[in-house]
């Protein structure tokens, strides 16, 4: 499919449009000035016949005869050989000389009429039958003994009108060539120049808020392209200070938050312990502190991934099993799908090794399935694989529960993003544990994925960087089943 | 360690009550063992989540109070009084006497 609004084709169009435009005006102009010119040559050999004629011959002739003249004429020019017309007149004897019939028979010499007066000491065009034209011209002469004589003297057009129309076919047949030749060349141009541009795409394209750190390569030509380059990078930049920005104001602000919720939390629990005698009021106390945890956990996790982003957090990396630490966590929550009678399954292929921080990667998975218990009615099943793909340590936690509307399917990694807020929020989340999850995998130079059909289910991919140790033969890749 | 007619005894693990033999799984021992060593005071979710558990587990809603409930049915149900107390908005504390 062609693209008819691409800046590339529509330069090469109008590129091709000028160079046929030009040509055709080129042409035109050759063409023009070819047939004033032939014309004017034919014209000048005419007059010049004429001229011989009427000074070398006719002032011999009262001594010679009209027989004497027709030698010399025939002899001089053969007009039946060359096609030519040529005819004496003397105004008192009438025709002295009349050429012979063409041996191309394109005129009849007998039937051309004499000049009018008008005409004479001139040239006339005359047309006989199918486009054969003749152009003709008289010439008077008066000579010393008082005889008037009419020289004419005629060539066919003929001969010009093949010269020009070879001409023409050289044009329509090469200007085709020669425009499809500048449009090959033309878009190829373009292509060449515009292949920085689409590499300067392609960059663009890879940077996202995780990498804003990242630069567009500089196309050092000094024009529109380079000054493109140049500004696209100074908006980078200001994009990755606006989110260091925006970064440091959510760490701040959490950790400014944490302190007094701390203290509150812990008078309101003292008055809990310490209150014997009101129950309505034990009750109350008892509601302001499960909000006071609610809000310490937004704050610590709100925290936890305006550092992960910044990459402030040290990561206490080593090398683990993923199957292992999979398989220890969901051990851990076993009970918790039970509660919901929920299947929690796992296939570990053993010694996918990474390289990871245990606590935030076991984050991780508590978070993925504890994500797939709400989301999963009473019934449904959960499964966790890990194994190795390529390069990759995969990491996939499935269900098949409630899955996400497709119009959720980009935000669920947002920060306070909740997909169906009245049942999330009855279900106790905030909306920020797949945030979490996203920022430790990208601490972990790793990626998160998730795929889901509404009513069908969800899944959740994990791809983090294979070590190296890891040997992927898939014969001796044993199940585990928890 | 002993709280009323509730014995855990750590090295055998074994948990009786009212001198019956009472079967445990490991995290319910552990549960156990971390409420019974703070006999009487009051343990919020974050602290036996961090103890028994470890901190990767915190923000998991329920984890706390399911296994609480199948510690309970298993200790407390088919026994009066009841020793595991739930403080709304704090945690869970074992004692007998406190509270109802």
């Amino acid at each position: 499919m062609i693209n008819t609004g691409s800046l590339r084709l529509r330069i090469t169009a109008w590129y091709a449009g000028l160079l046929a435009g030009t040509l055709i005006v080129f042409g035109a102009s050759v063409y023009l000035g070819l047939e004033r010119y032939l014309d004017w040559t034919l014209q000048r050999m005419l007059v010049a016949e004429c001229r011989t004629i009427a000074t070398q011959l006719l002032s011999q002739l009262p001594a010679k005869d009209a027989a004497w003249l027709a030698t010399e004429i025939n002899e001089a020019y053969a007009p039946e050989v060359n096609g030519l017309f040529i005819r004496v007149v003397d105004q008192s004897a009438g025709v002295v000389y009349l050429s012979g019939a063409p041996k191309d028979v394109t005129f009849d010499p007998g039937r051309i009429p004499f000049p009018r007066d008008k005409e004479m000491d001139g040239s006339r065009k005359l047309q006989f039958g199918s486009g054969n034209r003749l152009l003709i011209h008289s010439m008077t002469l008066t000579t010393p003994d008082g005889n008037r004589f009419i020289v004419e003297s005629g060539a066919p057009y003929h001969q010009i009108e093949v010269v020009l129309h070879g001409l023409l076919l050289t044009f329509a047949i090469y200007m085709p060539f020669v425009v499809s030749l500048a449009v090959a060349g033309g878009y190829w141009l373009m292509r060449r120049s515009l292949q920085p541009v689409d590499e300067i795409t392609k960059r663009a394209e890879g940077i996202t808020s995780t990498n804003l750190s990242e630069r567009l390569p500089v196309i050092r030509s000094g024009d529109e392209l380079e000054r493109l380059s140049i500004s696209l990078n100074r908006m980078i930049q200001r994009l990755d200070n606006a989110f260091e920005h925006i970064n440091r104001f959510s760490a701040d602000a959490s950790h400014e938050l944490r302190t007094p919720l701390t203290i509150l939390q812990l008078e309101l629990e003292g008055m809990a312990q310490n209150h014997r005698s009101d129950a309505a009021l034990g009750d109350q106390i008892g509601s302001a502190l499960e909000e006071t945890h609610r809000m310490s956990r937004i704050v610590e996790s709100l925290l936890t991934i305006s550092r992960l982003d910044a990459g402030e957090v040290k990561m206490d990396k080593s090398h683990l099993d993923l199957g292992e630490l999979a398989a220890s966590t969901a051990g851990e929550m076993k009970l918790l799908a039970e509660e919901k009678s929920l299947g929690l399954h796992l296939h570990a292929e053993p010694g996918v090794l990474v390289a990871g921080d245990r606590v935030r990667l076991q984050q991780v998975i508590v978070n993925l399935i504890d994500n797939s218990i709400k989301y999963t009615p009473v019934g449904g099943m959960i499964e966790i694989r890990v194994g190795g793909e390529g390069n990759c340590a995969v990491l996939q936690v499935s269900d098949n529960g409630l899955g996400i509307p497709a119009h959720a399917l980009p935000h669920v990694f947002e920060r306070f993003y909740r997909a169906d807020k009245a049942r999330s929020r009855a279900s106790g989340g905030a909306g920020l544990g797949l945030s979490i999850v996203k920022a430790i995998c990208a601490a972990h130079n790793g990626e998160i994925k998730v795929s889901s059909q509404e009513g069908r289910g969800s899944s959740f991919r994990v791809e983090l960087p294979l070590l190296p140790v890891f040997a992927n033969d898939g014969a001796s890749a044993a199940l585990r089943e928890i | 360690m002993r709280v009323a007619d509730l014995e855990l005894d750590r090295l055998a693990q074994q948990v009786r009550r009212a001198g019956k033999r009472i079967d445990l799984t490991a995290k319910e021992f552990s549960l156990l063992e971390y409420l019974m060593s703070n006999a009487g005071r009051v343990l919020s979710r974050t602290m036996i989540i961090e103890h028994v558990w470890d901190h990767s587990f915190d923000g998991i809603t329920n984890i706390v109070d399911v296994y609480v409930r199948h510690l309970r049915g298993k200790v407390d149900d088919a026994f009066d009084p009841k020793l595991i107390r739930t403080v709304r908005g704090v945690g869970y504390s074992i004692g007998h006497g406190v509270q109802p």
